[in-house]
């Protein structure tokens, strides 16, 4: 298998290459207008690697994604899970829990997350030249290195403000304690961010992976006894807003053109 | 795990076959004989390649490792002339 | 470039040089391309060892992107590109325009059946010599088109190389040269990992 991780790090934001180096074909996950789709699709060539799809762990609001470019300039599909449908205003593929994607010897399972936001799925990922056991799952903004996504980004409009907090925060400590860690121990966790990157608390690591048992057992918020607990510590330990989030959020929703985005990034 | 100690590093990774061998071949131009190259190649097909190359060139491969990543390493030592 | 003006340059002389990976270069390409893929790390020095400087280019990557990159390498190295096909493949046949394939083999065809066809092996010498499907020439990718069209394909010709980046090229070429070619999808990577007997040759004194 092929894996690469990519960061971008004034918003310390990953996103990720996955291929099968025998079948020549990869797919690209949460790609950032910040790296740009071109060189997504000049690194999978380097790779020897054709771009056969691209997928969104969620709609994001604190990085312009360029998914819909790079599913545009590779005519493959942008998958993003069902629950995205009446609050994204283009076409996309719809998935749904449990599907499952092989790319060659890659194999990607959509695992609904909601709690960050509704439509939110983490990847499991099995390599079956080795094992169909899973390897690892990218946790997107659901699970972060000693943290967790952040329930609260609310904007008050119609299209952003799809569930109260406490509701959001609720489903994501059921997501991850039921779902998450419901995983082997050894399953690896590589998230959508890390270090200084506003999506998350303050315990937000730096380092870029961990495990589900790592997880488990330094995870702060989850170790919390209960939903209850665990949202009153998410909120006291949140960090700041993410910059410019609610038109990155509008922009990404499809709601405003890319030039209204104004001060998304430097 | 190895000891070897190299005398120059050629880093060829991303190149398609038959280039890790082409700049491997200019690289030993510059070594003495007895001097160590070290290789880091992704092409899989250098993994044929080095041991063929080394045995027309006279050259002697020491120690090949795919390091797991992806990334293949291979010792050079430089035949007499 | 648009199609049209794509087809118009070939019937003046100027080749297509098709940057996909060998794949779907085979299931479909543009008639008479020939397949060179694309990376950037070294994509100017192995042109430099094998595509003819007397000839026009033009450029046919995917998606557009890549085409752009590999026109600023080749054009540095020296190439004539005269640009690249817009809209790809998709493009093409939407004008109306016929495509043509390059047939696929796996070893175990080769294997199975070696006496349907004339195996063609596109790796340097010392690596045929090191060791060689039982039966097949020796035929450089670097070598001049004008001796690739010297060989005889009383048999379909089956190319070979180290995994199949090589012998695309030189299958596209044969193609084009009117030749009967097929390439071996895998290689001699896929030959040995499967155990299949290897040849040597008695290497040469020289170094």
């Amino acid at each position: 298998m092929i894996f690469k991780q990519y960061r971008f790090e004034p918003l310390a934001q990953a996103s990720y290459l996955l291929g099968c180096a025998r079948a020549k074909e990869g797919v690209i996950v949460d790609p950032s207008d910040d790296l740009g789709a071109e060189s997504y699709v000049l690194d999978a060539a380097d790779l020897g690697l054709s771009i056969v799809g691209v997928f969104e762990t969620h709609v994001h609001a604190d990085y312009v994604s360029c998914a819909r470019e790079l599913s545009e300039m590779t005519g493959t599909p942008l998958y993003l899970h069902e629950a995205a449908k009446g609050l994204v205003k283009y076409d996309f593929t719809s998935i749904s829990d449990g599907q499952v994607f092989d790319i060659g010897k890659v194999r990607i399972q959509a695992l609904h997350t909601p709690g960050h936001t509704p439509e939110h799925t983490c990847y499991l990922v099995s390599d079956r030249a080795r094992s169909d056991d899973p390897w690892f799952v990218l946790t997107g903004d659901a699970l972060f290195v000693g943290d967790v996504g952040r329930p609260d980004l609310l904007v008050g409009d119609q299209a952003l403000d799809v569930m109260d907090e406490a509701t959001r925060a609720r489903t994501q400590y059921e997501s991850i304690t039921r779902k998450l860690f419901s995983l082997p121990d050894y399953v690896e966790v590589f998230p959508g961010h890390y270090g200084g990157s506003t999506c998350g608390g303050v315990n937000m690591s730096g380092k870029v992976s961990s495990t589900i048992a790592f997880e488990k057992h330094f995870n702060l918020a989850l170790r919390q006894p209960d939903a209850a607990s665990f949202a009153q510590f998410v909120k006291d330990t949140a960090k700041p807003f993410p910059d410019n989030y609610a038109r990155i959020k509008s922009y990404n929703l499809g709601l405003i053109a890319k030039d209204e985005i104004k001060g998304a990034r430097a | 795990m190895t000891d070897i100690k190299e005398t120059k590093l050629l880093d060829a990774r991303g190149l398609l076959c038959p280039m890790p061998i082409v700049k491997a071949g200019k690289e030993m131009k510059t070594l003495a004989a007895g001097d160590i190259l070290k290789v880091l190649a992704t092409d899989r097909g250098a993994i044929a390649d080095f041991p063929a190359w080394a045995d027309d060139t006279g050259n002697e491969l020491l120690e090949w490792k795919d390091q797991g990543d992806g990334t293949l390493v291979f010792y050079i030592k430089k035949g007499e002339d | 470039m648009t199609p049209q003006e794509v087809q118009a340059a070939t019937r003046e002389g100027a080749v297509v040089v098709d940057m996909r990976p060998p794949k779907p270069f085979a299931t479909e390409h543009i008639p008479g391309a020939v397949n060179f893929q694309f990376n950037r790390a070294d994509l100017a020095d192995r042109a430099d060892l094998a595509l003819p400087r007397d000839a026009a280019y033009i450029v046919h990557a995917e998606p557009d992107p890549i085409a752009k990159v590999a026109i600023q390498i080749l054009g540095d190295a020296g190439f004539t590109v005269k640009g690249y096909l817009e809209g790809g493949l998709k493009g093409w046949k939407a004008a109306g325009l016929a495509t043509a394939a390059l047939p696929l083999l796996t070893v175990d065809d080769i294997r199975q059946r070696p006496d349907d066809f004339l195996i063609v092996d596109t790796r340097e010498g010392f690596e045929y010599r090191y060791g060689h499907i039982p039966g097949s020439t020796l035929l450089e990718w670097t070598e001049p088109w004008s001796a690739m069209a010297a060989v005889t394909d009383d048999k379909p010709l089956a190319l070979v190389c180290g995994d199949q980046v090589r012998s695309a090229y030189v299958a596209s070429v044969l193609l084009r040269l009117g030749k009967k070619a097929q390439l071996v999808f895998g290689g001699m990577a896929d030959w040995t990992e499967r155990g299949y007997p290897v040849e040597k040759t008695a290497k040469s004194v020289q170094r």
